[in-house]
């Protein structure tokens, strides 16, 4: 089959490898452009969130690249997430695409629908092959998310302005290619050392570091957050992520289906300020904050998409932890018209007052 | 002590101390508690509301509103706060219940009162599902959260507007929760938000009687901004007319009985063939 998915950050490059490993054709959509938004929100409800749009924009791209299915995950609540692929499943059909959409989720009672997905998904793969092809991406991942750490700290490092995002996408396109556990080790250490390369160690000026903490998609996909983590890159900062897609897998889905998630250390820390799960990433915001405060960083951004129900909670919270730690804590909300001028001044200032303060009280 | 019904000065207390964010009836909640504590009340009752029904969530909101109310409120004023969970089961909603009561009196009190409670509840609930007597009115069904549904002054008196327009009003808190529940499992995907899930079942429920549905939902309602698609959909397919009315707190009541007028015409011209 040939099957589209949405966009989250670098993850296509694991997505692909996965869908090649389990026997089917990737199409994956292109990078997030206007034309992606105006085709997601020209048919979403209008006051869905902006994630909701850009992914049923990535799927109508995909869709018109010839894909004859759509992959999406999906979930039982309380965030809206959990009802996004139904809902894109129903504008789709709408739409009158022909395709078979796939919804990836724990089945909750219609084992019959969700056996039938698994055969599809699976189809006559022999398991040889499957249990490779799993290995193989999930190298891959684990590669893609080292790299962009490293790349996180070089580049407000760098020499040559530019040259780390140019230099983490030439390793990334490689990396889509090699098909082998062991090319793809060889590629990471090639990778590092190139960007360890591009460290300017003679100069002098303080670094700031900044936690980002927010809703997973807006956090890692760029084309949302309009390049969040490279802008402040080049305003010398570092930035520290505390959401990766590697890390969500292993929590929600193979801990979970071994019944071994806990919600316990997340708790912990929130303790005080959020008494447990509001869905999405709410909890995790509001733990991730207290838990950076601790860690001698200078600031915290925090994004989210406007109308997300889950992280307007952890706004409401957030002030407390900001004044109680003692660290400045900035709410960005992004929807289809987030302008990118606008956008720049808040993250300048926002780094201008944490320089300064960093000067005042070292 | 009981918060008066929300007016101007309620809200507004609310839109100046709520997260901008929030949707108009976590705003009103705000302010209720504003209202509360400017009265003098030290100790608030302010439940998690984790879920009503099994595997079903009421919103986040609701998950997180003891948290996001005690930044709202002086540090003196405490929070009573039980979180009620019948996601596994009834059960353990009303063992949930139960255990808060024995936190302030003896077992044979608390039985007692919730005794009382139930059967007020059980009473109130009968008196909504009466149906009305069929009349050649206009029968619209009006869905939504029920905190803007019913509250006059959230809503700009929709009720009382629809009835002046001449119609008959319908709303899910007439349908039983297990008719409901029952109702809409037909659907591809089932709800995972009480509220949603009700609407959908009254939706259901009332289809073959219905001229018109309106569908009121705060701004910024994560829930709505979904199921919108869902009724619209099911609506068209019985060709009954829909109105989508957002609400927030710039709506004007003006400009939503211009449109509720524009509808009922559209609903009388379409009756009258």
């Amino acid at each position: 089959m040939k099957v589209t998915f949405p966009h989250l950050g670098n993850a296509y490059i694991f997505i692909e490898s996965l869908l090649q490993g389990f026997g089917h054709e990737p199409i994956t959509p292109p990078q997030g452009t206007k034309r992606t938004l105006e085709w997601g929100s020209r048919h979403s409800p209008e006051e869905t969130c902006l994630p909701f749009k850009t992914i049923l924009g990535n799927m109508l791209e995909g869709v018109d690249l010839g894909a004859n299915s759509v992959y999406m995950i999906g979930g039982w609540g309380p965030c809206r997430l959990g009802y996004y692929a139904e809902i894109q499943r129903i504008i789709l059909q709408d739409l009158g695409k022909e395709i078979e959409f796939i919804t990836l989720e724990v089945p909750q009672g219609n084992y019959h629908l969700a056996w039938q997905r698994l055969q599809k998904i699976v189809g006559s793969t022999e398991v040889k092959k499957l249990v490779q092809g799993c290995q193989l991406s999930w190298a891959k991942l684990k590669v893609l998310e080292d790299i962009e750490a490293l790349a996180l700290q070089v580049r407000p490092r760098e020499k040559e302005a530019g040259s780390t995002s140019r230099c983490l996408q030439r390793q990334l396109q490689r990396l889509r290619q090699v098909d082998t556990i062991r090319s793809i080790q060889e590629l990471k250490a090639q990778a590092e050392e190139e960007l360890h390369d591009l460290v300017d160690t003679s100069s002098r000026t303080e670094v700031v570091r900044i936690g980002i903490v927010g809703e997973i998609y807006t956090v890692i996909e760029p084309f949302v957050n309009l390049q969040l983590e490279e802008r402040l890159g080049y305003l010398g900062v570092e930035v520290v992520r505390t959401i990766s897609l590697k890390h969500w897998i292993e929590e929600h889905i193979f801990k979970n289906a071994l019944g071994l998630y806990s919600l316990r250390p997340l708790k912990r820390s929130a303790s005080g300020y959020l008494r447990g799960f509001v869905g999405g990433h709410g909890l995790e915001s509001v733990a991730h904050s207290v838990d950076l405060a601790q860690k001698d960083l200078a600031g915290i951004i925090h994004i989210f998409p406007l109308s997300c129900m889950p992280e307007i909670i952890a706004q409401g919270i957030l002030p407390q932890v900001s004044e109680d730690k003692n660290i400045p804590i900035l709410s960005l909300v992004v929807d289809e018209h987030a302008a990118e001028t606008g956008f720049q001044t808040r993250l300048e200032a926002f780094v201008d007052l944490l320089q300064r303060r960093m000067r005042i009280c070292p | 002590m009981v918060s008066p019904p929300t007016n101007k000065q309620i809200l507004e207390w609310g839109l100046t101390t709520c997260v901008d964010g929030a949707c108009l009836a976590i705003k009103s909640y705000v302010g209720h508690a504003q209202a509360l504590v400017r009265q003098g009340t030290r100790l608030l009752f302010v439940p998690q509301i984790i879920s009503v029904s099994k595997k079903e969530y009421t919103c986040p909101n609701f998950l997180g509103l003891p948290d996001l109310l005690k930044q709202y409120v002086p540090r003196s004023v405490e929070l009573l706060s039980p979180t009620l969970d019948a996601r596994k089961s009834k059960v353990a909603l009303n063992c949930s219940y139960l255990g808060f009561g024995l936190q302030f009196a003896s077992i044979n009190t608390v039985r007692r009162a919730w005794k009382m409670a139930v059967e007020a509840q059980h009473a109130w609930e009968q008196s909504l599902h009466k149906h009305l007597p069929a009349e050649d009115l206009l029968q619209i069904l009006v869905l939504g959260p029920r905190y803007l549904t019913d509250d006059p002054f959230l809503n700009g008196n929709l009720r009382g507007h629809l009835a002046n327009l001449g119609a008959q009003v319908y709303s899910a808190s007439q349908v039983p929760d297990d008719l409901s529940l029952e109702l809409s499992k037909s659907m591809d995907k089932r709800l995972f938000w009480s509220g949603t899930r009700q609407s959908m079942g009254a939706l259901e429920h009332f289809i073959h009687q219905l001229d018109g549905v309106i569908n009121v939902a705060p701004f910024g309602c994560g829930a709505e901004s979904l199921v919108g698609v869902l009724i619209s959909r099911r609506a068209r397919e019985h060709q009954i007319a829909m109105l989508d009315l957002t609400i927030d707190e710039h709506t004007s009541e003006v400009g939503m009985v211009t449109r509720l007028e524009a509808f009922c015409d559209l609903l009388e011209r379409k009756k009258s063939g």
